[in-house]
């Protein structure tokens, strides 16, 4: 009988410690502040040349006339996605007069040729995103798939220019002076 | 002794017996029973946190591995506990897949999330924490109350950064995500 009653007297004493215990043991939280966090990733396509100019020294009626210098465009993208495609393209404004004399002598684009990557030559003769009608050329002949794994990226096009004087009435082009500006541009679609 | 005498004598003590009980009669205190009042007084435990701004922006530079926030932030956390407990401050996000998303499925983990405190290093979000989601939290600070900190109030000021080294290929889209700041006594 003692017995029993001192074991129910340490049950209690013992719940009792556990309760305190528990109490004591009770975390305290905090109300939780938040902070709004905004991040943006600007789309962006650019596109840049290791040079800006280009010499040829023509000989008359010649085929091969070679650009002085290879030039490299290397065009960078960061895009939002549901974009499928890059192009990248060279252009004259005119078809026509890709070169000129300033009086009235002229080559066109389609004797202007660029080799892109070492590929063929290939002219500009072609009607792009940009400049005059059958006076461009997408370079490397086909736009770059965009995927998932390559919305932030990069492509390089080494081009090497010539101008062709043997067609038409080219092989008569007088001895002058011919300048023109030929365009590097690129389009992300859609 | 005379008659006169002890007449004398007589009034005397009357006189002195009536006013000896009429002084006495006016000093006597009455005193009511002693009613007692409990007193209790509790200081609860109490702990708070509050923040000098609720917003950060960040401007991406994809495949960067430095994209700070704008601001930094402050918490300032402030306790009343009891001796021997541990105060700690955490952040976290609710899910470490998905700190930031464009709601469109490109997302920017917690492991990219890093928080600079107090100048002290920069480190992702990657623990798991009371609060929030798994591996999407950071122990900011914990330290043992004693008897001489039982009250107290500290601050941590937060720098953030966004590193993108490990997501070259996150789309350009607007990135959005709660961090939440919250303390702990236990």
């Amino acid at each position: 009988m003692k017995t029993g009653k001192v074991v129910r007297i340490l049950a209690v004493a013992l719940g009792i410690a556990l309760v305190t215990t528990m109490a004591s043991a009770q975390a305290i939280n905090s109300g939780a502040q938040t902070i709004a966090l905004n991040a943006t990733l600007t789309e962006s396509l650019t596109l840049s040349l290791t040079a800006n100019a280009v010499n040829f020294t023509l000989a008359a009626g010649s085929a091969a006339n070679a650009g002085s210098t290879s030039i490299t465009a290397t065009t960078a993208w960061v895009l939002k996605p549901g974009r499928t495609a890059v192009g990248v393209y060279a252009y004259f404004a005119s078809a026509a007069a890709a070169l000129t004399d300033g009086a009235g002598d002229n080559i066109p684009s389609s004797a202007f040729f660029i080799a892109d990557n070492a590929q063929p030559s290939t002219a500009l003769t072609a009607s792009v995103p940009f400049g005059g009608a059958l006076a461009g050329l997408q370079l490397g002949g086909a736009n770059t798939a965009i995927t998932g794994a390559n919305r932030n990226s990069n492509r390089t096009d080494v081009m090497a220019f010539n101008i062709n004087l043997t067609g038409g009435t080219l092989p008569q082009l007088p001895a002058a002076l011919y300048t023109g500006t030929l365009n590097i541009q690129a389009q992300a679609t859609p | 002794m005379s008659l006169q005498t002890k007449f004398g004598r007589l009034a005397a003590v009357l006189v002195l017996a009536v006013t000896a009980l009429a002084g006495r009669s006016h000093a006597q205190v009455l005193n009511s029973g002693a009613s007692t009042i409990t007193l209790q007084a509790v200081l609860n435990d109490s702990l708070s946190v509050t923040l000098s701004g609720n917003a950060v922006n960040f401007n991406l530079t994809a495949g960067s591995a430095n994209n700070p926030g704008s601001v930094a932030i402050t918490a300032t956390t402030t306790w009343i506990s009891k001796a021997g407990r541990n105060l700690s401050l955490y952040a976290f996000f609710a899910n470490s897949a998905t700190a930031l998303t464009d709601g469109a499925g490109d997302n920017i983990p917690s492991a990219d999330f890093q928080i600079s405190d107090n100048a002290g290093p920069f480190n992702a979000l990657t623990n798991t924490v009371p609060f929030g989601g798994a591996n999407a939290g950071l122990t900011l600070f914990t330290q043992k109350i004693t008897g001489t900190s039982k009250t107290g109030s500290t601050t941590d000021v937060m720098n953030f950064n966004i590193n993108l080294s490990t997501l070259p290929n996150l789309p350009a889209n607007t990135y959005t995500g709660t961090l939440t700041i919250q303390a702990q006594i236990i």
